[in-house]
């Protein structure tokens, strides 16, 4: 497989400074009197794979939309990049995700933009000249093997090819954090080894990587390939410490 | 350290990530940037047609209520220009020692000051004057019908009641009238038109902005998937509401325009519309009606002026809503 080019080269400036990525101090999270997530603690390390793991109703994607600031923690502390995010204004917000890739289980491509465009989103929303990037955008839709499907539309894709698209999208902002929600969820096993082997690809370049997935199938498959570590969730509270796989 | 999978790991080892050939692309490099990129926001939806055409038929209602206030404006104008600068004589009579006393008003009125000029109307125009209400005929002679002339004021004029008195010591019957009986109520009656027509359009804008505002509330219910997507790749509000609201305002500056020329075109098929429309004509040269001709400037305020102030008041409707929205939306 090819690697990507220049374009998901990260700053690696959480790694040099060795300080977590995320760092979950007691967090809960609930809604309507009824708590989803209680008091999870755990620290990710930059350049380190997580998987987040448990079944189904675990509140696996609740915890992902804490972590790409989607919702917000009813209690405990909550860090990203050092960041208290409940302390930033908007504006922050989105400067702070512009650090994250997220890679969704539907994917979230835009359908009236084709493959291209769709991978060059995050700069046209960081208000980035796309004309410049246009080499990486290029590089990032053949790492992904899409350069015959770079016009088609999301309608026109297969579930394995949107969801390259949207990893290729994912890491277009070089990020140095990629967060990726069931990412194999709606495609069939093959196209999921080969989604898992990108964003194991993605973390040898030194970009962090936390995967939700319910599919120990897939996590087993991992073993020997990647340093990854396993938090699993189960009825909302987060095992003691991360087992190493 | 355990394994949590609680099961043997899978045997198939993870493919390398090595470099391989790949297929050039099928167009160069540059092609992401080659064509002008499409709006964020996708371009169909009933929503972005229901903000054309209201822009489109506000316009329309906008052109044709402020190109009547425009006409009431010149007839309150004309009113008062033409009127306040005559006035009129009556003398009323028989015949026997008409002409005496004509000859006796023309003397008072061109000793008074204020007066540049005085006519007597001539029999063929009176005849004209009254025929459309009495017939053809030799009316003068049948009928006592009092004799006119007509002044024309400089400046300001005579001392109305001066006039009357000096008038009325010289001649029997003859009545000063500078028309200020029912020039006033004329164009107070035509300056109420100019301020209807104008409120209406005030109005027509009003609702076009609330119009806007319940699209551009649509709009954004419609793609708040695409919005919550924006968001996730790190677009900021501003740049998202930019997004919004230029699209709201380039489209409703589109209907806009349609509508006003269509507005136009309906002026300029009105039959007669050089011609005075309120009031027929009532003497050869004489115009008591108003045409709804705007005029060069006219036109251009109905054709560009009122699309750019649509656009101008959707712009701000769309913006204020879109960022109170999106300010609320989790």
């Amino acid at each position: 497989m090819r690697s990507a080019g220049s374009a998901i080269v990260p700053s690696n400036e959480q790694k040099q400074t060795g300080k977590a990525v995320i760092q979950l101090d007691k967090v809960s999270f609930g809604y309507d009197g009824r708590e989803t997530l209680t008091e999870l603690t755990a620290d990710i390390e930059p350049g380190s794979f997580h998987f987040l793991t448990g079944p189904s109703g675990a509140g696996k994607t609740t915890l992902m939309k804490l972590l790409y600031l989607e919702l917000v923690p009813s209690r405990g502390r909550f860090t990203l990049f050092e960041n208290d995010p409940s302390r930033l204004p908007p504006p922050k917000i989105a400067q702070l995700r512009r650090r994250i890739g997220i890679v969704f289980q539907d994917f979230r491509l835009l359908e009236h933009l084709d493959v291209l465009q769709n991978i060059a989103l995050p700069l046209r929303a960081s208000g980035q000249d796309v004309t410049g990037h246009a080499e990486d955008i290029m590089d990032l839709v053949r790492w992904v093997g899409l350069e015959h499907r770079a016009h088609a539309l999301p309608p026109q894709l297969s579930a394995g090819e949107k969801q390259r698209a949207a990893i290729a999208r994912a890491v277009i902002n070089a990020p140095d954090l990629i967060l990726a929600d069931e990412p194999t969820g709606n495609i069939d096993p093959e196209m999921g080894a080969r989604i898992l082997r990108l964003l194991i690809e993605l973390n040898r370049l030194g970009k962090t990587v936390v995967l939700a997935t319910h599919d120990l199938g897939l996590i087993r498959s991992t073993k020997g390939s990647v340093e990854a570590r396993i938090l699993r969730l189960a009825d909302g509270h987060l095992a003691q410490g991360a087992s190493i796989l | 350290m355990t394994d949590p999978t609680d099961s043997d790991p899978a045997t198939e080892p993870l493919e390398e990530a090595t470099p391989r050939k790949v297929p050039d692309p099928p167009r160069p490099a540059n092609a992401v940037t080659a064509k002008r990129a499409p709006p964020i926001l996708p371009t169909t939806g009933w929503t972005a047609w229901l903000t054309m055409l209201l822009a489109g038929v506000m316009c329309l209602l906008a052109v044709l209520t402020l190109s009547a206030s425009m006409a009431a404006n010149r007839l309150a104008a004309e009113w008062r220009s033409d009127l306040a600068g005559v006035a009129t004589v009556r003398i009323s009579g028989t015949r026997d020692g008409m002409t005496d006393r004509i000859r006796s008003v023309l003397e008072v009125l061109r000793t008074t000051p204020g007066i540049s000029r005085v006519r007597v109307l001539t029999d063929e125009e009176q005849t004209a004057l009254i025929s459309p209400w009495l017939g053809e005929g030799d009316i003068l002679a049948d009928l006592p019908v009092p004799r006119l002339i007509d002044i024309v004021l400089d400046g300001a004029g005579p001392d109305a009641g001066a006039l009357q008195d000096r008038l009325d010591l010289t001649v029997q019957g003859a009545l000063y009238d500078d028309h200020a009986a029912w020039r006033g109520p004329l164009a107070s009656a035509a300056g109420a038109l100019e301020r209807l027509a104008l409120g209406a359009t005030f109005v027509i804008l009003l609702t076009a902005a609330g119009v806007v505002a319940f699209a551009a509330r649509a709009t954004l219910s419609a793609n708040r998937r695409v919005i919550e997507t924006l968001r996730l790749v790190g677009a900021e509000d501003r740049f998202i509401a930019r997004s919004f609201v230029r699209r709201l305002a380039q489209r409703a500056a589109i209907g806009g325009l349609i509508g006003a020329l269509f507005g136009c075109a309906i002026l300029k098929l009105l039959p007669g519309i050089d011609e005075g429309l309120i009031l027929p004509k009532v003497e050869a040269g004489q115009r008591l009606g108003v045409s709804l001709e705007p005029g060069l400037v006219g036109w251009a305020i109905l054709a560009i002026g009122i699309p750019l102030i649509i656009a101008l008041i959707v712009w701000l409707a769309a913006r204020f809503t879109v960022q109170l929205t999106l300010s609320r939306m989790p």
